[in-house]
């Protein structure tokens, strides 16, 4: 008698596509947030380009190493 | 047609009094101050009420005399709690999700109802397009899946394994932790308060305008009245709409919770 295919494993994958959301929302937030203030700080202008950018860098990789494979 | 307990916010203009905030604020029936803080009794506290008391009657009435072979309102009601237990609480969670199984039903019953006065005729609003109510149950959604985690893993643990991700080089540590606390602990409970809140507040805004648009429509005097027509059409495609989203944003409030529990108790998560 063949077996029964084992039905995919689905758990938590309605919530993976909002925790990446929420992710990539939150690294650029936060990362621009510390540009912002850096330019506040030191009269700049770049720091909330660069901040966001690497938010959004920091939330790639998590993004990947989370929910990747 | 709506009718609106709000004063219209048009003021002196006699031309089509757009609705605005103002179409969410309601006469208090009754007021009183206690210990400096201004209380109220509006609309929206009334539709609350009910609703509890509604949810309550229905649901005991339903199981008060179970039968094997179940009646209309008992089917229903087990239909409903079936649907939270098997298709959220225990194929998002697993077995251990069985009992927060009553948690999710109750918090996917209460919004189900408060969402769905938003298309009742005389109560047409939701008391979730006040934020104060959905952001009132995404506190304790997220109370409960950080104090599930705490009580499962120690508080130690589950912090660090929420701020620290395992299998990272520590120097990355800088750059992600910040990422991490922002999004699960602050981003998480403001989205499932603004996702519902948002959707009910647009939902009410859409159906006004559409309502007072027809009434407006009809009331001048030239050519454009017969626009009032797919105005009014609107309404009422508007209004099944607006079923769509109410009975899918209750789903997708309990969904979340039930993913962010999932999150709290998952070994590595």
């Amino acid at each position: 008698m063949p077996e029964a295919p084992k039905p995919p494993d689905r758990r938590g994958d309605a919530g993976v596509g909002w925790a990446v959301l929420s992710t990539l929302l939150a690294g650029i937030l936060v990362w621009g947030g510390i540009g912002w203030l850096i330019d506040l700080w030191l009269h700049t202008w770049v720091g909330i380009v660069v901040g966001m950018l690497v938010g959004f860098a920091g939330a790639i990789y998590l993004i990947i190493r989370k929910y990747g494979n | 047609m709506t009718i609106v307990l709000a004063d219209p916010p048009c003021k002196g203009d006699n031309g089509f009094c757009a609705p605005g905030t103002d179409s969410f604020m309601f006469k208090p029936l009754v007021e009183w101050e206690w210990l400096n803080i201004h209380f109220q009794i509006t609309k929206i506290t009334i539709l609350v009420w009910i609703s509890v008391v509604l949810l309550i009657v229905l649901l005991l009435a339903a199981v008060r005399n179970p039968k094997i072979v179940p009646e209309r309102g008992q089917w229903m009601a087990e239909s409903v709690y079936g649907l939270v237990r098997n298709n959220i609480a225990e194929d998002m969670i697993g077995h251990e999700g069985l009992r927060f199984a009553p948690y999710l039903a109750t918090l996917f019953c209460f919004i189900l109802v408060t969402n769905i006065w938003g298309i009742i005729p005389v109560a047409q609003i939701s008391p979730n397009a006040h934020i104060a109510y959905p952001a009132f149950l995404a506190i304790i959604s997220w109370l409960m899946f950080n104090i599930v985690g705490i009580r499962k893993h120690g508080a130690k643990k589950y912090f660090g394994d929420i701020l620290f991700m395992p299998g990272v080089p520590k120097v990355m540590y800088i750059l992600l932790t910040p990422i991490e606390f922002i999004s699960t602990l602050i981003v998480r409970p403001i989205t499932l308060a603004v996702r519902l809140f948002a959707n009910m507040f647009a939902g009410h805004l859409l159906l006004l305008v559409f309502t007072l648009g027809t009434t407006y429509l009809l009331s001048v005097h030239n050519f454009s009245k017969i626009f009032a027509l797919p105005s009014f059409l609107m309404t009422i495609l508007l209004t099944f709409f607006e079923l769509f989203i109410e009975i899918l944003q209750a789903y997708v409030f309990v969904v979340l919770t039930a993913s962010y529990l999932q999150g709290a108790l998952a070994e590595e998560h």
